[in-house]
């Protein structure tokens, strides 16, 4: 009983630093989402979709961190694990598999390029440039800095200069593009006037990213026979508004809601370190471009729009939607949310496997696309249950080639060396045709989703995909040509086409199919395979 | 479609659908009138404005226009052909065009045009979209407008075809730029019909439609309890191949009487003039014609002898076909080029790549017949009255269809004005 005052402050002192550990050691980052996304929404429980289950879940991660579905073996030990832990085992598979630098290469491809034709740089050599990046898991500000800084000078490196050099150089299309994938603003109408229908998109910043790039051209090395960036020591931007003819403004490099850049004053004569000439490539002392890329990356944009492009390309839809509409007037529907994903992305040195994997754990990526009743009008943008999303080319490419086991059967041929980068090869050509037909049209970024005449025409008749269904040892017709009872044919048909188990309603519609159908039972096979897969279920990622 | 009708009522939609649904099969000749009295007078007017289409006939490498519609005999220019007298008293065209002269009463003529752009792609795509070329915007092609918003709801059909004598039959998405694929244009290469249009000779009819019950059914159980306006935009263009598969033999010009397949002319020219007008009886809303190849730099006389003699007899038949079938009054005709030829004459009996004055002729829906406008110097090197450019023709187009060319396109809620703002219509040959 001899100090009891210093013995109740223990106590306090205790209590205080047990309270303040709670309070730093925050809650991962999946659960805040889960938080963010019910926060304020009385009814949120009540509205919100079951988590799907793990087919549903299987076939929509395999789709989202590999791009193609998994196969019916996957499938079968996936359903069969009976791991309490097993969706957090397969997300971190899935990120470490030579699978995820493939469709993340595919995904920023089409993201940064648009499908653009090979002008200056080697389309293949820069897509290995990206998986190269992704496999690495490249800090996706330091992706962005190569990107923004190279100048196609280093011949040995010249991959990330395709960003520069296939737009050719052209400042306004530069300029749009800039501000649209790493800013989030769509600056197009701004390069003649301030945007007539968002007061915060005006044509002043518009010129101020025009500025870093105006005096970079294309510029050809005759020796090397390679186009690089030249850039100039002089010239400033000045421009009017359609709507204000006579007034006539300036602007120097400056970003959107950034800094404007003070430039040392050059001392006459002395601009250049190499000046220009006849074939010579002109290098500023003072290089407005060299300064770009620093200038977007500590951006207050930049870290916001790359983590809602991230959730974007894992939930369907951005917090911030369309993504590259990010206005006051167009507000994110979770703002804290897109805040703290931003902050997060920025405080793990932009680890994009990091914010992959915690999008993928949270429950909101994991629920059901099947709404509860009543809950169908719910908007979208409540994030209450999956978003449909239609298979980009590239995913329906491996996907049919998945399902119809054409990738089986070439990795049987294989024969006891299994080899992904092989079979890659093998199997790339396929691409293109549903690239050509289901992509965005080459330098238009991709737009709503439009379904045509002449894709379905494709699926319907076209013998690409036909030729797939045709058997062969491995492949999906081959092995239910195996199978004698419907069930089985029903279970193995099922689970390599649309990753999940025939209902009991679509057992008997199989075999009752294949009983009016025993003369051709082999064609019966593919046309029960082909009604699968022009199905919307395996069109769209759900 | 939404600006086109009177109002913005769901209604209006559905009873187009539903008129249009029972006609789908054979739309040809009816619509407008046969049930424009059905329906209120304005709502008949927009209606029947929706039926309208168009013809493009492109004359590839860049017609001459001394050697077509603006002769100049006797001239230093004008090279070794004489100017006829047409069915319009007081208008001459080339005497190389002695059957179209007797059309001349239903067309006009644009004798003024400065495009100012002697480059095959570039004069193509202000002809194509009446704009320049800039970095700042890819227009879409009048093809695409007109495949937008004036295709028929019940029309499987795509609503842009180019029928070309060559290369790769296929869909062209650029064509449609901002509008998005379902307007793209569709190329018939040599005539064929678009690819994967027939089914697999594996495949039974009975087959194909039991498969088809089979991914209904599954696309239904999908649909139970999820969010659907994708998923349908989906399967409606399996019903819409359905359609056009079963429609096939619209590409098939061999369908036609013998006697009008000589008319036209047998060879690929004519079979693809009267492919075009069964298109377009079909409810096709904008066909493209090509005729090949009009870049003379050398011996550019021979060559329009040889070109034009296939040209003239076929679309003096189009153009009389479409007329007596009562098309022509809500088709708009067109026939261009890129850009026209130099009045000089060069060295090896060529003319080259002229943009600075050069002609136009425009047929049908809402143009003035035996309109003419525009008029060039002695020896065609310039133009001294009604000059116009690509703007002034897609206004002109657009109000001969109906439709208001100061309105606007909306691309991600910007909107873009459907022809040059800085443009007008010409309205002296507008009827």
């Amino acid at each position: 009983m001899t100090h009891p005052h210093s013995c109740r402050f223990a106590w306090c002192l205790l209590i205080l630093l047990v309270l303040h550990a709670t309070a730093g050691a925050q809650a991962p980052l999946h659960q805040r989402i889960d938080e963010s996304i019910a926060a304020g929404k009385l009814e949120f429980a009540k509205q919100a979709a079951a988590l799907a289950d793990d087919a549903e879940f299987l076939r929509r991660i395999y789709l989202d961190l590999a791009g193609v579905i998994p196969s019916a073996e996957v499938t079968r030990a996936f359903l069969g694990d009976q791991a309490a832990d097993k969706r957090v085992k397969l997300i971190d598979r899935l990120l470490a598999s030579e699978q995820y630098p493939r469709h993340m290469q595919r995904v920023f491809d089409n993201l940064f390029m648009d499908r653009r034709p090979d002008k200056h740089v080697r389309r293949a050599d820069w897509q290995e440039y990206l998986r190269k990046s992704f496999a690495d898991n490249k800090p996706l500000d330091q992706l962005v800095r190569e990107i923004l800084s190279a100048d196609g000078s280093d011949v040995k490196n010249r991959a990330p200069a395709r960003f520069y050099l296939d737009r050719l150089a052209e400042p306004h299309q530069l300029t749009r593009d800039i501000s649209r994938l790493f800013l989030g603003m769509n600056f197009h109408c701004a390069q003649c006037h301030d945007h007539p229908l968002v007061p915060a998109y005006r044509q002043e910043d518009y010129y101020g990213i025009y500025a870093f790039l105006s005096r970079t051209s294309l510029f050809t090395d005759k020796k090397a026979k390679l186009a690089m960036l030249a850039e100039k020591a002089e010239g400033e931007v000045s421009f009017q508004s359609v709507f204000v003819p006579k007034v006539s403004k300036s602007s120097g490099p400056r970003l959107p809601d950034g800094p404007a850049l003070q430039e040392p004053k050059q001392e006459k004569g002395k601009e250049y370190a190499v000046k220009p000439g006849k074939d010579v490539r002109p290098v500023p002392r003072y290089s407005r471009r060299a300064l770009l890329a620093e200038q977007v990356i500590g951006n207050a944009h930049f870290r916001r729009t790359l983590a809602n492009r991230l959730w974007f390309q894992m939930l369907g839809r951005g917090i911030v939607h369309p993504v590259e509409y990010d206005h006051e007037a167009n507000p994110p529907s979770h703002p804290a949310l897109l805040k703290l994903l931003g902050e997060e992305l920025a405080a793990h040195k932009f680890d994009i496997k990091y914010l992959l994997r915690e999008i993928a754990l949270s429950k909101t990526y994991q629920r059901s696309s099947v709404l509860p009743k009543g809950s169908e009008d719910v908007a979208e943008s409540a994030f209450a249950g999956a978003l449909l999303r239609p298979m980009s080319p590239e995913q329906l490419a491996w996907s049919v080639m998945q399902a119809t086991g054409l990738t089986d059967a070439e990795r049987l041929a294989q024969g006891k060396k299994p080899n992904e980068a092989a079979l890659h090869a093998r199997l790339i050509g396929n691409e293109s045709p549903f690239a050509s037909l289901f992509g965005n049209a080459p330098g238009e970024p991709a737009g709503e989703f439009q379904a045509t005449l002449d894709q379905t025409l494709f699926l319907r008749n076209g013998d690409l995909v036909r030729g797939w269904l045709a058997p062969r040892p491995g492949n999906l017709i081959f092995r239910l040509g195996k199978l004698t009872s419907t069930d089985g044919i029903a279970e193995e048909l099922y689970l390599s086409v649309l990753t999940r188990m025939p209902t009991s309603e679509e057992r008997k519609e199989l075999a009752d199919f294949l009983a009016s159908r025993r003369a051709d039972r082999p064609a019966a096979m593919q046309d029960l395979a082909w009604a699968l897969l022009a199905s919307a279920e395996f069109r769209f990622n759900h | 479609m939404k600006p086109f009708y009177a109002c913005n009522s769901p209604q209006h939609v559905v009873s187009r659908r539903q008129f249009l649904g029972g006609a789908a099969a054979g739309l040809a000749g009816v619509g407008a009138l046969s049930f424009a009295d059905m329906v209120q007078p304005a709502m008949a007017e927009q209606l029947r404005r929706m039926d309208k289409r168009v013809l493009v006939i492109w004359l590839s490498g860049g017609v001459s226009q001394l050697e077509t519609w603006d002769p100049k005999p006797g001239t230093d220019t004008g090279g070794p052909f004489l100017p006829i007298a047409t069915s319009v008293p007081g208008t001459h065209i080339c005497e190389l065009l002695p059957h179209t002269a007797r059309q001349m009463h239903r067309m006009a003529l644009v004798r003024g045009i400065n495009t100012a752009e002697n480059e095959h792609g570039r004069g193509a795509y202000i002809m194509h979209t009446g704009r320049r070329q800039s970095p700042a915007e890819t227009f879409p092609h009048l093809g695409s407008v007109v495949a937008k918003l004036m295709a028929s709801e019940g029309n499987a059909l795509p609503g842009y075809i180019h029928i070309s004598p060559r290369g790769q039959s296929g869909f062209n998405r650029q064509d449609a730029a901002f509008l998005g694929p379902r307007f793209a244009s569709v190329t018939l290469a040599d005539g064929n019909p678009p690819p994967n249009l027939f089914r697999p000779t594996t495949l039974s009819e009975l087959a194909d439609s039991q498969r088809n019950d089979l991914r209904v059914r599954l696309n239904n159980r999908f649909a139970q309890g999820r969010r659907t306006a994708d998923t349908e935009a989906y399967t409606h263009t399996y019903d819409q191949a359905t359609d056009v598969m079963r429609r096939r033999s619209i590409f098939d010009t061999s369908r036609e009487p013998r006697h009008l397949q000589e008319r036209y002319g047998t060879h690929d020219f004519g079979q693809h003039c009267l492919l075009a007008r069964r298109l377009l009886e079909s409810g096709v809303p904008f066909v493209k014609v090509t005729h090949s190849n009009y870049d003379t730099h050398h011996e550019n006389f021979d060559f329009h002898i040889e070109q034009l003699g296939e040209f003239d007899c076929t679309f003096a038949t189009l153009l009389d076909d479409l007329a007596q079938r009562g098309m022509l009054e809500s088709t708009l005709v067109i026939v261009m080029s890129e850009f026209g030829r130099t009045p000089t004459i060069n060295r090896n009996y060529g003319r080259d790549h002229w943009s600075r004055a050069w002609s136009v002729a425009v047929a049908g829906c809402g143009i003035q017949q035996g309109g003419v406008v525009g008029r060039t110097n002695a020896n065609g090197t310039r133009v001294v009255e009604r000059e116009v450019n690509g703007g002034h023709l897609f206004h002109t187009y657009f109000r001969a269809l109906g439709l208001n060319p100061r309105r606007n396109h909306h691309h991600n809620g910007r909107p873009i004005p459907m022809a040059d703002p800085q443009a007008d219509s010409i309205g002296e040959i507008l009827a």
